[in-house]
């Protein structure tokens, strides 16, 4: 007699988006860097917008904050990152 | 003026006496919160009449779960719904005596709701310090939720359309069946697809359906979306988790306030399932439900003694490994984890604790059952064997206090001190109340300053600047919590031997991980 089971786990299949194509250069680019509030991460985001604007001349670096690290981006942060070329989400630690 | 002629189909309603109606969803975590509290209004004072937006069946077990008191009938075709018109429920319209609005409440709002109360002559009926949130916003009404193609509302519905629209489902399908081969072992299937790298009861049809039957509510109901990935927990997926962990029928009383717990935003399993810290969530369990359910509290209560505790504590582990997505190969990315991911459920020794219980803390009856959830990290043991006064037994938990997290972290953490009975006994002879106790620790826990050497980078130097300085016997310390209310007391274990414990937290606050209470329902 076949043993028969009841499915324990998440069967939502998650699909993978597809990525956007890359950019082929960051000159004249808006680029958003979101600071997910760990301690530090301003320091390499900081570097980040510097090299961005002075060696790779992007027009725009948006800077963009989330009010804690240990949950998801509320929609008005993510909202605010809307009409980027890119988006470079910095870590800590 | 007449009584607006609609009121009289309202069941139950009586012309000429004040009314509180209260419009709400089965499924609306804020409504599940926020309507039990309406059981304390003397029904002299205001009739309660509750008004489902949702079936007889979901409306009854509704009921009945959350033990309310007063009448609840389904407000049928949303006619009365149209008539208030609310944007959200819960919404609660207090009537005077002439069947007019006099005022409405939106939402979970404690505070207006004993502002109500007390209007009607009634004591406080939502406690602002029980565990739930002060304030919660609730859920769409049902009347203006889109319409699926035959017209009626979407709640409840699930074809595709409802289960791929904005609004989340609140029943979903069946769990899938998995039927093994002849030549499959059962254990050895589940313990590689779904277990915690120990065996585990293989979860058959016929063990989940009695646990299904036990929780009284139909198996596709979902109870919450359990983080990081937020995979539905329905009633018959948390009873094949319960299985797989061990549990008895009877357990579904305290897995299903459970999930809810863990899935409480104020918890924020999201982030606890996914920080590299040790924070695991553990369990403390209190009242009658100890005794009816066999929840251990004496010696030995962090270990594997009671089938109760250790059940429980898997099936919460388990959920949040086969619902959540928080494997510890992947999304789980604590550096070193935490032994408390097995399974970590105590029980307070309420029998030889000095003072009010855990649970009494949080706001709750004493003869409630309940449990809470706090992310912790693994316990500082602290012995304290020769001190002969109260005072020698906390300065000894003051030296593991100031640890928590790290030892020159001085910011907002907390901390449960789970205290032994031979050392809770010489507080209470001593003369301390708890609230004293934990006034002390506060006042006496800190890290000398000595320690914060100039040019020194270690972690917690970058943010003296936001400490508060103080004088611990003679020296001057940086002061390692917040506030008293930072200390959270439990008294349990075993009789013999002076040992007692600290945890510390994870993350706290709202942006962290905040201590959740939820009520277990009786028998």
């Amino acid at each position: 007699m076949p043993i028969t089971l009841v499915h324990p786990g998440n069967e939502k299949v998650a699909t993978a988006a597809a990525p956007p194509p890359r950019l082929s250069t960051l000159s004249g680019k808006k680029i958003g860097l979101l600071d997910i509030s760990k301690p530090g991460g301003s320091h390499f985001l900081d570097r980040m917008e510097q090299l961005l604007r002075q060696t790779y001349g992007a027009a725009d670096v948006v800077r963009v904050k989330k009010p804690t690290y240990t949950k998801n981006a509320p929609q008005a942060v993510i909202d605010q990152l809307r009409g980027m070329d890119a988006v470079i989400e910095g870590l800590a630690d | 003026m007449g009584e607006p002629t609609y009121l009289l189909s309202v069941p139950g309603y009586k012309p000429g006496k004040k009314a509180l109606l209260v419009f709400f969803e089965t499924d609306c975590p804020t409504c599940q919160l926020a309507l039990p509290y309406l059981n304390s209004l003397d029904s002299n004072a205001v009739q309660v009449l509750g008004l489902s937006q949702d079936d007889e069946t979901h409306t009854r077990a509704f009921v009945e779960q959350l033990n309310l008191k007063y009448p609840v009938n389904v407000d049928r075709g949303l006619k009365l719904t149209r008539e208030f018109d609310p944007q959200s429920v819960p919404t609660m319209y207090l009537l005077d005596e002439s069947g007019h609005v006099q005022s409405s409440l939106i939402g979970l709002d404690k505070a207006a709701m004993n502002t109500m109360a007390a209007a009607l002559g009634q004591k406080t009926i939502a406690p602002l310090d029980d565990g739930t949130p002060a304030w919660k916003p609730g859920c769409g009404s049902r009347h203006l939720e889109p319409a699926t193609q035959d017209g009626h509302s979407g709640a409840g519905d699930v074809s595709e359309e409802s289960a791929n629209g904005p609004l989340l489902r609140r029943i979903a399908e069946p769990a899938s069946r998995i039927t093994l081969r002849d030549d499959e072992d059962p254990f050895e299937y589940c313990i590689q697809k779904f277990g915690d790298a120990l065996p585990v009861i293989p979860p058959t049809e016929a063990k989940v359906s009695a646990m299904v039957t036990a929780s009284g509510l139909a198996a596709e109901n979902v109870i919450a979306r359990v983080p990081p990935v937020y995979g539905e927990a329905t009633v018959e997926k948390i009873a094949a988790n319960a299985v797989m962990a061990g549990c008895t029928p009877e357990m579904m009383r305290v897995l299903l306030p459970l999930v809810r717990a863990v899935c409480d935003e104020n918890f924020n399993a999201h982030g606890v399932q996914a920080t590299t810290h040790f924070a695991a969530p553990i369990i403390i369990i209190n009242g009658p439900v100890r005794q009816e359910l066999g929840f251990w509290c004496k010696q030995n209560v962090f270990s594997n003694v009671a089938r109760a505790n250790s059940t429980v504590g898997r099936a919460l582990q388990l959920i949040l490994l086969n619902l959540g997505g928080g494997r510890p190969d992947g999304i789980d990315m604590s550096a070193l984890g935490n032994s408390a991911k097995f399974s970590c459920c105590i029980a307070e020794n309420e029998e030889e604790n000095p003072w009010e219980p855990f649970h009494v803390d949080r706001g709750l009856q004493r003869d409630q059952s309940a449990l809470s959830l706090f992310a912790a990290e693994p316990p500082r043991g602290v012995s304290e064997h020769t001190a002969q006064k109260g005072a020698v037994v906390l300065k000894a938990v003051c030296q593991a206090l100031a640890t928590v997290w790290s030892y020159r972290i001085c910011m907002n953490h907390e901390a449960i001190v789970v205290l032994c009975p031979e050392h809770a006994k010489t507080l209470a002879r001593d003369g301390f109340t708890k609230q004293q106790v934990r006034q002390f620790l506060f006042e006496n826990t800190g890290v000398p300053k000595r320690l914060y050497a100039e040019k020194d980078t270690g972690e917690g130097t970058q943010l003296v600047p936001y400490y508060r300085e103080i004088m611990i016997q003679g020296e001057p310390c940086y002061q390692k919590f917040r506030s008293a209310e930072s200390i959270h007391i439990v008294v349990t274990g075993g009789t013999a031997g002076k040992f007692s414990a600290v945890l510390g937290s994870w993350a706290v606050g709202p942006t962290g991980s905040q201590l959740v209470t939820y009520p277990i329902s009786p028998k």
